[in-house]
């Protein structure tokens, strides 16, 4: 069944011969080379007791490293394995062969996955490296690549999964993620703190015959739906009628008549717009904004409303003082949701084959771009805004944060700023790719690496180096996540007894002395703003004129 | 109306449209032939200004197509061959999305988009979804799109391929109501028989050469040299007169089928005359001797083939 997939043979084919692979491999390696270098003890009295504590935060580092590497990239491989297959009209052909679904699936499967394990192995000389120091046993690095591994094939199933179920990759893939996402800080809370015996007792007792259950279901389900695919077929499916898929819906639906919802959804024009109007901005409101799929739309705010009710109960009745990190919560929210919006908003255009169309018009590409990024950041700001509303609650609700009301500004204008940071790194990637999974991938790539990469890196130099708390501050001063922590809010937690002054206060940055939420602020809408002046540029250069790459 | 001078595109190393020149007069249709990867599109795109040219100029209306692009988009509607349409539109919106791309003022635009779904006959589908349109009422609307802005000069990629039949002669219907509202018509095609009875002139492009360019009349008389004639025999003639034709050095591919010879023939009027006198004189009963009427496709296809320089 495998050895003569034919599924299997050509996606390895693809994807394994381009140098680009190799290349990437490489400086995968190369990195974790540096990162072990970097912390690998200094030869001086009592190597012992220092390397094995090096030994154990580098073991550490390299597992959870890994294992968000693996949450992230799992998707961007599987996610557009079936649906792309859609997009490029080859999905029939495939179905048509007399290959089993279950033949399609796993060749898909392992295909997006054998880079990605190729990956986690390579990694596995330099986890020996620090084996070597001691004070790890090598059941530790067992059970690590085991959850390693484990982890790789469920993300990548549900990423496949997904991919089976909707039209587009990019609606895919942002399903996949927030699938994906929760699932990996349950498997970080099981493993991070615990006791030896809890670890071995998750990683070989706990986790194995779940992902083996999961896979199973998974499996049988998308394999079911391959045999008699309800998707194919018939053009007329395209067309999304709004008001029978209220009929039909269940739980939230977007009535662009009601507040809140008209806030992003603008009611449909029953008349002709009127002189001076911007027609490609009222257009991607009125009509294409949700023609991404209202499910997927739907799906991503019923998950994270849901979600925020624990973590605002959490926030209101037990601890306070994380506040920032709820709106940790809604940064992540708009991390996710913000990029789809805009990440396929010109590449949509060329796929569609409507980019020529909208060229020959007198439309000006400044005014093209313009209408993107505006539709765009309505609403990834308007949905992220509306998760803060608990933010405003527990503003209302505890008599410190009411004392402290300047910070909830403070919050809001990060949240806001992020919108605007997140939509115009979406629109860029797009100006800058040909296909809207490469610009989302991009797209999260690159938020990735202003966000959160800031923030390790931090950590690690923290950790391994004495440079100063200031110094190392300045690195993540592009990190909303960051700035939020950085914000200071004094709280007397009800249940700790803990008030700030017990807490250290945040660093301010080295060279000019401002806290980190001050520099982000000046700084991200700055970066918003280069960057759309580099997409209207990239636009004009790349597509004004140039029908050629059409 | 549009002119073409020295438009030369290079994709690397591969010659896409190799110094290509011809002009189309005010209210002429002119049939842009070839076969798939001729340049059609090259040329064309180049012509709507999506296309920056290696080297050579084009000029529609009299505006740069390289220096003054706003302008000539203000002038042409462009139909390219492969199109999609948005998600989540109806027609009529679809229309008035175009139109007020267009700068077309308000109060002039209800008027425009019903008359454009009047002559498209779309007017029982203004309100449905464009995306679940069928795909010769797409391509319709498509042209409808082109016309929102009444352009004196229409460019039409293929405006009706992959249709069928029936919706290929309403396409044609609707090019001749144009040509009646006297817009000039640059359109591409590479099925011969679309274009034949339709354009005033044509140009025939293969591997980026315009090979000839004119009305249909025009190119048979530079195909002159290349006269078809048919030959009709009464009897056992036929071995004695293919003999005969074969040995004239005017004459070539000799071919009989039944008692008629086909053959080619190189030579004016005279020449021709000479050669049935000599053809009686030998005594044979020839009963037909005429010219074949070259249809557009066997004049395309002998030009591609080489036949004419």
């Amino acid at each position: 069944m495998l050895r003569e997939n034919p599924v299997l043979a050509r996606e390895l084919l693809v994807n394994l011969r381009s140098s680009r692979s190799f290349l990437f491999q490489l400086v995968y390696v190369a990195l974790l080379g540096v990162v072990v270098y970097a912390a690998w003890p200094i030869e001086r009295e009592g190597l012992t007791q220092v390397s094995a504590g090096a030994a154990q935060s580098l073991f550490e580092l390299f597992f959870y490293g890994q294992f968000v590497l693996i949450a992230l990239v799992a998707p961007a491989f599987a996610a557009g394995s079936i649906s792309g297959e859609k997009e490029r009209k080859t999905y029939e052909l495939l179905l048509s062969s007399p290959l089993q679904p279950s033949e399609i699936l796993i060749g898909k499967l392992l295909s997006a996955l054998t880079y990605l394990v190729l990956l986690i192995l390579s990694s596995l000389p330099l986890m020996l490296l620090c084996f070597l120091l001691g004070g790890i046993l090598l059941s530790e690095i067992v059970r690590a690549y085991l959850i390693l591994v484990l982890a790789a094939g469920t993300f990548g199933l549900i990423s496949v999964a997904c991919s089976a179920y909707f039209h587009r990759t990019s609606a895919a893939l942002v399903v996949s993620y927030l699938v994906i996402l929760p699932l990996a800080l349950v498997v970080v809370y099981l493993t991070r703190n615990a006791a030896p015996e809890t670890r071995d007792f998750v990683a070989i007792a706990l986790l194995p015959p779940w992902c083996l259950a999961i896979w199973t279901m998974v499996a049988v389900v998308v394999s079911r739906r391959l045999l008699h695919p309800p998707d194919v077929g018939s053009e007329g499916r395209a067309v999304v009628d709004e008001e029978e898929e209220m009929k039909n819906a269940i739980g939230v639906i977007i009535d662009r008549d009601l507040f809140p919802d008209k806030l992003f959804a603008p009611p449909k024009r029953t008349d002709l717009m009127p002189d001076g109007t911007n027609p490609v901005l009222d257009k991607e409101l009125r009509s294409e904004i949700f023609s991404q799929g209202t499910l997927m739309l739907r799906l991503v705010i019923q998950v994270s409303m849901l979600l925020s009710i624990p973590l605002m109960a959490i926030q209101l009745f037990f601890r306070p003082e994380w506040t920032a990190y709820y709106v940790g919560y809604v940064l992540v929210f708009n991390l996710l949701v913000g990029p789809v919006f805009s990440a396929g908003s010109i590449t949509q255009e060329r796929e569609r084959k409507t980019l020529s169309l909208l060229l020959t018009t007198l439309l000006l590409p400044g005014q093209i771009v313009w209408a993107k990024l505006l539709a765009s950041l309505r609403v990834s700001t308007v949905l992220t805004f509306l998760l803060t509303e608990q933010l405003l609650l527990a503003y209302v609700l505890i008599g410190d944060l009411q004392q402290q009301f300047w910070t909830l500004l403070i919050f809001l204008a990060i949240i806001a700023v992020t919108c605007a940071v997140t939509t115009s790194v979406g629109l860029f990637c797009s100006a800058l790719s040909r296909r809207t999974v490469v610009a989302m991938v991009l797209t999260y790539l690159l938020l990735l690496l202003l966000f959160v990469v800031p923030i390790g890196v931090e950590r690690f130099l923290t950790n391994f180096t004495e440079i100063g708390v200031e110094r190392l501050s300045a690195l993540t001063v592009t990190s909303p996540f960051a700035a939020a922590l950085s914000v200071p809010l004094t709280v007397s937690s009800p249940d700790l007894g803990l008030t700030a002054s017990e807490r250290p206060a945040p660093p301010l940055v080295d060279p000019i002395g401002w806290p980190i939420w001050a520099v982000y602020l000046v700084l991200g809408p700055l970066l918003a703003l280069a960057l759309n002046v580099m997409t209207a540029w990239i636009f004009r250069l790349r597509w004004w004129h140039a029908g050629a790459t059409l | 109306m549009i002119e073409v001078r020295n438009f030369t595109k290079r994709y690397g190393d591969f010659l896409a449209v190799d110094d290509l020149s011809f002009t189309i007069p005010e209210g002429e249709i002119f049939g842009f032939i070839g076969p798939n990867g001729a340049g059609k599109s090259t040329t064309i795109r180049f012509l709507a200004t999506l296309l920056q040219p290696t080297s050579g100029s084009a000029y529609v209306c009299g505006h740069s197509v390289v220096h003054d692009p706003m302008a000539v988009r203000r002038v042409i509607g462009f139909m390219p061959d492969d199109f999609g349409v948005y998600d989540g539109m109806k027609v009529w919106e679809f229309l008035d999305f175009f139109a007020v791309a267009y700068q077309i003022p308000r109060a002039y635009r209800k008027k425009i988009i019903g008359e454009v779904l009047e002559l498209l006959d779309l007017t029982s589908k203004r309100d449905d979804y464009v995306n679940g349109l069928s795909r010769g009422m797409k391509q319709r609307l498509c042209l409808g799109k082109t016309l929102v802005h009444n352009p004196p000069v229409l460019i039409l990629d293929e405006p009706a391929s992959g249709l069928d039949p029936r919706a290929r002669v309403e396409i044609k219907s609707l090019l001749t109501e144009l040509r009646a509202m006297k817009k000039t018509i640059l359109i591409s095609s590479h099925i011969l028989s679309e274009l034949a009875d339709f354009c005033t002139t044509i140009g025939i492009i293969e591997r980026g050469r315009l090979l000839a360019a004119g009305s249909i009349q025009e190119i048979q008389k530079q195909l002159r040299t290349h006269r078809v004639l048919k030959v009709g025999l009464v009897g056992e003639d036929v071995p004695r007169a293919l003999a005969m034709l074969r040995a004239e050095p005017a004459v070539q591919h000799v071919e009989s089928y039944d008692h008629t010879i086909t053959c080619e023939f190189q030579g004016e009027d005279g020449d021709k005359a000479r050669l049935l006198h000599r053809l009686i004189a030998a005594g044979v009963s020839v009963h037909t001797f005429t010219e074949v009427e070259l249809s557009l496709e066997e004049v395309f296809m002998m030009i591609t083939k080489g036949v004419v320089n």
